[in-house]
């Protein structure tokens, strides 16, 4: 008989054991709009553990009721949920709240008389959704307590949101913080576009069928385009993004992720450490980034999404005369024995026409254009697209013969999409996350070498960008895709961005 | 079990879908929105299922056999009669078959299924003697009918050339799941062995019996169990389900909304786990929906209904 037999065959996937979750940074942006909903809903589909509670901590003092009321008001703006269900109000019960200043020492020893207090033996998750500037206090603070070190039977771990670290010097420091007090295998570096269904597809597309992996490389693919492209401006979030701008913000993290995805060798099986040593060694091969293979610009006004917008440096918070990048463009190589010659193209941008994520591999045109004589309209190349959201999805253009007497050739394009196919509810990201989190599954985590040799990339890039001081930055319009500089980027090679 | 033969008085089952000949099915679809101007949606087919069943009950599954349509998934709905020439109503994706003699059914589904895509029977009843031609032509075998005894004396055969499942079992996957869920409070599992009683009240009491052999197969119980299920009035299958020794006891009720599970523990030395999750979406689309999603042969189910031919 197994630990637990009942859980043999069971449909439902498996849930986590006993565990307390507690959220530092439980009055923010991020526990409101995105982690209180995704507990919700994890618990209204019975993926939480039978015995389960939050522990909410934040400089307010809320109490057990403020939090509660939060919470409330969380799933009444962003899950949908307009009057308290038997689920809310159950879960509702579990919830729990320190409040104190996260220097103070004194809130740790709470924490720790709380946690005791609501389960002694099951797991204790914590959930750091605080300003990157307060991780090393916080990460140091519980080690301190022995908040760290697990009891008994049950585990501790902690999720630690991006930015992880400012450059290759901070985040090498802040592992170093980190190592002091939790063990790797404690560690989860959140990135939640790990979490999507088509990022955790795209290994299922590559390694689960036959037929994609042997075009998969330089032979038959020209070039990779990968781009993600946001509507929003800096919204509230101006005195972060003037110290960040768009490489730190989307590329350092969500783009290496995508590229080391798209770039790496068969893991020999899906596990965690398997799937990310070969997801270090795409990262691995990419060769250091030349200046003239970067470009960053920076929106003016424009009109996006139906209404004018100002110009970024007419944002609230933003300096009049900020040099943040909002669009950043990259051509980077990777020298592998698979990719050797294969550009791969990253772009990046606020206030761009639509909001979309996507990879979008183009393989070689046909060794011969036989068809050049009876068809007006030349070949287009072959193009697969992984749709990462809002549309998650893949598509293929393929060229076909148009109906008719004729012989005239024009490209079609095959869709599968998530939201049709299946049916059933996709998962938001961080429903994912945090229960493979509890579940101790680190796959969709960033490793501790990942991001440093993420940041490997992009640092010396940003210390070319200080050593040039306040340059007259690129500008794009807002609402359009057009950037003169982005283009020249990738048009001396003869290849054009896709338009979107 | 239900009249085999329909009434003439039906109404069809897809009253929308256009009538066409047997021999020109794959044509109709194939041009399915195109003869009015529109042009249907290019999509990823992922199944075929095939519904049999009498035609009342055909009736009540073609509305969730049409939404499943939208999702990539091929329907054929077939109801057992006696005509080798039946009527033929087609509507996007899907296939009305009314009233077929029971010796052609096979010959049918082998003719319209999608080939290289799994196909999943959704058998609502009938002559349980079908189902032996239908098991080869399937993956999976999802049984539904009304009164189970006959199909699930097979299921054992079955499942030996096809994956089978039950739609009661599927209804249970919640109460099963939340049951589970306390075997991972480690004093509920030290505690469980001197439970001796369990006691299961609800309106359909073949997916009570279903349950306790689910538990009595799983936790291999040789006779120290006592078994009490008790016929309730009401529209829940499963009222309530508790596993204890009047000491102690777990507790599964449904809640006042009826969408809703109340869960509780009584157990010596733990704190207490009540709480009240979602009964889920119970509607006859995502119940068939989940089933077209899962491609494996269940042997919980297969031990399940085997354990349960023994529980009175």
């Amino acid at each position: 008989m197994s630990v637990n037999p009942l859980q043999d065959g069971l449909r439902l996937e498996p849930t986590p054991g006993p565990a307390t979750l507690v959220i530092f940074g439980a009055s923010g942006d991020l526990t409101r709009r995105k982690l209180l909903p995704a507990l919700y809903r994890l618990s209204r589909d019975q993926r939480l553990p039978a015995r389960f509670s939050i522990v909410g901590v934040a400089r307010e003092e809320f109490g057990d009721d403020g939090f509660r009321q939060e919470f409330r008001d969380s799933l009444r703006e962003f899950a949908g949920v307009t009057h308290e269900d038997e689920v809310a109000h159950s879960l509702c019960e579990r919830l729990h709240y320190v409040g104190g200043d996260f220097q103070n020492p004194a809130i740790y020893q709470q924490l720790a008389a709380q946690i005791q207090a609501i389960d002694s033996t099951g797991g204790v998750l914590f959930y750091l959704a605080i300003p990157p500037g307060a991780y090393p206090n916080v990460i140091e603070q519980l080690g301190t307590a022995g908040l760290a070190t697990a009891t008994g039977s049950g585990w501790r771990r902690i999720i630690i949101e991006k930015p992880f670290g400012t450059d290759l010097h901070t985040a090498r420091e802040l592992n170093a913080i980190v190592h002091r007090h939790f063990d790797e295998e404690q560690v989860f570096r959140i990135d939640h576009y790990l979490g999507k269904e088509t990022v955790q597809n795209l290994m299922v597309f590559r390694f689960a069928n036959g037929m994609f992996e042997p075009v998969w490389n330089r032979r038959y693919i020209d070039h990779v385009q990968i781009t993600a492209a946001e509507t929003v401006g800096v919204e509230r979030r101006a005195a972060y993004y003037e110290g960040a701008g768009a490489l730190r913000d989307m590329v350092q993290n969500h783009l290496m992720q995508l590229l080391s995805l798209v770039a790496m060798e068969p893991p020999i099986a899906f596990t965690a450490e398997s799937v990310r040593d070969r997801k270090m060694d795409a990262l691995l091969s990419v060769q250091p980034i030349a200046d003239e293979h970067v470009v960053r610009a920076q929106y003016r006004a424009g009109w996006v999404t139906g209404s004018e917008v100002p110009a970024y440096r007419q944002e609230p918070g933003v300096a009049v005369e900020s040099t943040t990048e909002t669009f950043v463009a990259l051509r980077m190589q990777l020298d592998s024995w698979r990719w050797a010659g294969v550009p791969f193209f990253l772009r990046t941008g606020k206030r761009l026409p639509k909001r979309t994520t996507e990879i979008a591999i183009q393989f070689r045109r046909p060794p011969l254009q036989i068809f050049k004589r009876v068809s007006r309209s030349s070949v287009a190349p072959n193009l697969l697209i992984i749709n990462v959201q809002p549309d998650e999805g893949i598509s293929v253009r393929f060229e076909a013969k148009l109906p008719g007497t004729r012989m005239q050739l024009a490209p079609v394009m095959m869709n599968f999409r998530y939201g049709t196919a299946f049916g059933g509810n996709v998962p938001e990201a961080y429903e994912t996350l945090l229960l493979d989190a509890m579940l101790g599954d680190p796959t969709l985590f960033a490793r501790h070498d990942f991001v440093e040799s993420s940041w490997a990339l992009i640092t010396p890039i940003h210390e070319r960008w200080r050593a040039e001081g306040r340059p007259a930055l690129p500008e794009y319009e807002a609402g359009e895709w057009r950037c003169r500089e982005s283009d020249a980027l990738i048009e001396r090679e003869g290849r054009r961005w896709r338009t979107l | 079990m239900e009249d085999a033969v329909s009434s003439p008085a039906h109404a069809s089952l897809l009253p929308l879908g256009r009538e066409v000949p047997f021999a020109d099915i794959e044509l109709a679809l194939g041009r399915s929105g195109l003869d009015d101007g529109k042009r249907a949606p290019g999509r990823a087919l992922t199944a075929t299922i095939v519904v049999v069943g009498p035609h009342a009950r055909l009736a009540e599954a073609a509305e969730s056999v049409e939404q499943l349509t939208d999702v990539g998934v091929r329907a054929i709905l077939i109801s057992d009669g006696d005509n080798p020439a039946p009527t033929v109503r087609v509507l996007d994706h899907a296939i009305a078959i009314e009233e077929l003699r029971p010796d052609y059914l096979n010959n049918a589904v082998a003719a319209l299924r999608l080939s290289s895509l799994p196909t999943v029977v959704w058998w609502r009843g009938a002559n349980p003697a079908m189902l032996d031609g239908l098991a080869d032509l399937s993956d999976r075998l999802v049984l539904d009918a009304e009164d189970p005894a006959d199909v699930w004396a097979h299921v054992s055969v079955l499942s030996e050339r096809t994956a089978t499942s039950d739609l009661r079992w599927a209804r249970l996957t919640r109460w099963r799941a939340l049951m589970a869920q306390f075997f991972d409070i480690p004093e509920v599992r030290e505690a469980v062995g001197a439970f001796t009683r369990l006691s299961i009240d609800g309106a359909d009491l073949h997916a009570a019996r279903l349950y306790a052999g689910w538990l009595s197969s799983s936790l291999e119980w040789t006779g120290g169990v006592a078994i009490e299920l008790r016929a309730v009035a009401g529209p829940a299958a499963i009222e309530r389900i508790e596993f204890g020794n009047g000491e102690q006891a777990l507790t599964l009720r449904l809640g006042p909304s009826g969408s809703c599970i109340e869960a509780s523990a009584r157990v010596q030395g733990h704190a207490g786990a009540s709480r009240v999750v979602s009964l889920g979406d119970q509607c006859l689309t995502t119940i068939i929906g989940e089933e077209l999603r899962i491609r494996s042969h269940d042997l919980a189910f297969e031990r399940a209904v085997a354990a349960a031919q023994g529980v009175v």
